[in-house]
């Protein structure tokens, strides 16, 4: 056992994902000496950072699934969970132990820059309901803040992504912007089915309770470069950057280095797992934002305990284990000491780790309520040919479903339109493919031609669905479960209520009903042999993870309903903050990266 | 079969068996590798007894009308040379290797080499399939900003 000397950081922070980058962005440059430690590989040097990511899409071009994590190193010192393997629980083979009923179906990647290097870059708000759920359908929590406390900090988090978006047409179901308000670029061009979809939909709504509700197709938000505003101006906010009086026009970021790349998407059709320009945000850009001359990264150093005072309850330090190789279990252990301290690992490592530190003196609600996204798919043939496998995963969605008065009685949903065919449903064009050949037999003109007939007219949609807080879902740890470094694996319990379900019923009636109206050939198909498979009301589905995991560290207005405060710090240590998509006390239909970098950015300050 | 011989009618054999042109098939800087694959995993026996079947239904093709009908009947048919015409076919489609059927292993031989694995960054982003799908590979590539809002090519 080693103690480093022993420098006293300003500010102590776990992990580089877009929660501790931003947070480090912000506090170095308000001039405090921070440490961040990342449990995974990456550099702090601008060639060599660059020289690793040339490293991941090579990984991508020779990794055989392609899945979302397929662009990045299998590091057994700092594991990730793998998604490839699931089986039905209980289940111990993968990182995660799931103990079930349902699997968890979604991971992370310990990397530099954290999931944001897969994310697909949905930069949603929640809805002013989402945040009062109690108070206006009676079911869920409220949070301790509301839409209007977060409104300017959606703003700041929007810049500092660098989200593309036409204003105008993102203020639905309650959300709104101080006057004047712009996204930093312009929207990213719809897709040619988004087109189609918005035509065929014109007028298009359908019935819940009672209740007749819109079907609209509208451009998604996204953390991707298109057409820099030029009109662009903060409002609402003071960015990191200073604004001299009456600049006007939005500075894109590209790659990290070199800073030629990457200046607008180009339709790579590869955001998740890997953007091989950097035209889509990750992270890293925030952390290289970060003031150097106040900043310490240490990669290959995995947070395995913090220390707390006896006395004050106050953090005192956090060991972590340093690797050298990340092929070999060797590591030392090491001291990082501050005066506060961000855990910024993501909703599961950020619980584990106060679990494997706080023991039986943990916080009841700590690892409690994990929540996810279940997404259910609906896949089939439009009556023409749209162009699938072209352009960003998604450029459109439906979100006017996401509130309504149905909440009282069932989970919320919001449709994603895939613009990549029926990669997801069916592993296209991979499986079809092989399909055509070895059950088809077919082979020369014949399979060309069949095969582009077959895929031109792929569509599916995703509908992601609301869950709602259990405390029964959970992370927890056991001494059994250890990675090889001798870090807590994590064990999570995960099953769907009623309320969920319901929401998964009619999101079942609602891509009946479009496709109807739309003549699309239906294709979907919930396979009982799958792992997530579950029936209900004599109906099977099966889904899949977001990779929206949330919940774990809940803000509350008191100790007694959360475990930080509005601010994710938390009620049982005085200068510890617990950061991230944990804090949220619900989950709401909105992909959570935006919100939880409007509470960073909100935190920092 | 000698050298220049077994490239000539590997050629002919994977347009037969693609739909794509040798002046495509060349183009994609794959021919050799592939060829290499063939007979590192299959063995140099069965490469050429593949060529050299494939050959003469391409020689008996004397209006060039029956070619297709040879493979298909024949060729595709056989217990050793169908599943790795197939394999061939997804070799140049999809840049991957796929391990032989399991009935094939047990008959003629398991190989070093023969499980699933791409061959080369290349052979992925050279894969026939993105051009079939009139699409482009996932990750390279790119056809430019905006290029998604068009409507997709067809003819």
């Amino acid at each position: 056992m080693s103690e480093t000397k022993d420098k006293i950081y300003d500010v102590v922070i776990v992990g580089s994902g877009i929660a501790g980058s931003l947070i480090a962005k912000y506090l170095t440059q308000k001039g405090k000496t921070v440490l961040l430690l990342e449990a995974g590989t990456g550099s702090y040097d601008l060639s060599q950072n660059w020289k690793d990511y040339q490293e991941y899409m090579k990984t991508f071009f020779m990794s055989q699934e392609k899945g979302v994590n397929s662009a990045y190193p299998v590091n057994l010192d700092a594991p990730s969970p793998s998604l490839n393997s699931l089986s039905t629980p209980p289940d111990d083979s993968g990182y995660f132990v799931q103990m079930g009923p349902q699997n968890f179906g979604s991971n992370f990647v310990r990397i530099n820059g954290g999931t944001t290097q897969h994310w697909l870059g949905t930069c949603l708000r929640m809805l002013p309901d989402d945040f009062r759920m109690k108070s206006t359908y009676g079911v869920e929590v409220d949070w301790p803040i509301t839409y209007d406390d977060l409104e300017n900090w959606y703003g700041f988090a929007e810049y500092e992504i660098g989200v593309s978006a036409d204003v105008d047409e993102q203020d639905y179901l309650g959300i709104k912007f101080p006057k004047g308000y712009r996204y930093p670029m312009r929207k990213i061009p719809q897709s040619y089915l988004d087109q189609k979809l918005t035509e065929g939909l014109k007028g298009k709504t359908i019935e819940f309770e009672n209740k007749e509700y819109p079907v609209k197709v509208v451009s998604t938000p996204q953390g991707r470069n298109s057409t820099p505003d030029p009109d662009y101006r903060p409002v609402g906010f003071e960015p990191t950057e200073k604004w001299k009086k009456g600049e006007k026009g939005f500075q894109v970021e590209g790659a990290v280095s070199p800073w030629d790349l990457g200046a607008r998407c180009e339709g790579n059709s590869n955001c998740i797992p890997i953007c091989p320009v950097q035209a889509k945000y990750n992270a890293t850009r925030s952390l290289f934002g970060a003031k150097r001359e106040n900043m310490e990264v240490k990669f290959q150093a995995v947070a395995s305990e913090v220390e707390f005072d006896p006395e004050t309850n106050e953090v005192k330090a956090i060991w972590y284990k340093r690797y050298e190789d990340k092929n070999s279990p060797e590591y030392t252990l090491e001291k990082a000491v501050g005066k506060v301290f961000v855990l910024a690992a993501n909703a599961i490592e950020n619980a584990k780790l106060m679990l494997a530190s706080e023991k039986e003196k943990a916080h009841p609600l700590m690892g409690k309520n994990l929540m996810d996204h279940p997404v259910l798919l609906g896949w089939g043939l439009l009556p023409e040919p749209i162009g699938a496998f072209r352009g960003p995963g998604s450029t459109s969605g439906i979100p006017s479903l996401r509130n309504g008065d149905f909440r009282k009685n069932r989970a919320a949903f919001r449709i994603e339109i895939g613009n990549w065919g029926w990669s997801w449903p069916d592993s296209a064009p991979y499986k079809p493919l092989i399909q055509s050949v070895d059950e088809y037999g077919r082979f020369g003109k014949n399979l060309r031609e069949t095969f582009k007939a077959e895929t031109q007219r792929q569509f599916r949609f995703g509908f992601l669905i609301e869950q709602d807080p259990q405390v029964s879902n959970s992370v927890t740890i056991s001494p059994n479960y250890k990675d090889r470094l001798g870090n807590y694996r994590p064990i999570i319990n995960y099953n769907f209520s009623d309320y969920t379900k319901n929401g998964f019923v009619a999101a079942l009636k609602t891509y009946k009903e479009i496709f109807k109206w739309l003549n699309v050939e239906n294709y979907t198909n919930y396979n009982p042999s799958e792992s997530t498979y579950f029936e209900y009301e004599g109906i099977g589905f099966s889904w899949g993870g977001a990779g929206h995991i949330v919940g774990t560290h809940k803000m509350g207005l008191t100790e007694k309903d959360g475990v930080v405060d509005s601010y994710q710090r938390s009620f049982d240590h005085a200068n510890l903050f617990i950061a991230g998509c944990g804090s949220m006390p619900t989950i709401g239909t909105s992909n959570p990266t935006l919100t939880m970098a409007a509470l960073c950015l909100r935190t920092a300050a | 079969m000698e050298k220049q011989e077994q490239r000539k009618w590997f050629l002919r054999l994977s347009e037969a068996l693609t739909g794509y042109g040798q002046f495509q098939l060349e183009g994609t800087g794959n021919v050799d590798d592939f060829l290499a694959t063939l007979e590192e995993i299959v063995k140099p026996d069965i490469t050429n007894r593949l060529l050299l079947e494939f050959s003469k239904l391409w020689e008996n093709d004397k209006d060039g009308n029956t070619l297709e009908a040879g493979i298909r009947n024949h060729l595709m048919t056989d217990p050793l040379l169908g599943p790795v015409a197939r394999n061939l076919i997804k070799l140049w489609y999809l840049g991957s290797w796929y391990q032989l059927p399991a009935l094939w292993r047990e008959n003629f031989g398991s190989h070093a080499g023969d499980y699933d694995h791409v061959i080369s960054p290349r052979s992925y982003v050279e894969g026939l399939v993105w051009d079939a799908i009139k699409a482009h590979p996932q990750g390279a590539k790119q056809p430019g900003f905006g290029t998604w809002a068009f409507p997709p090519e067809v003819d």
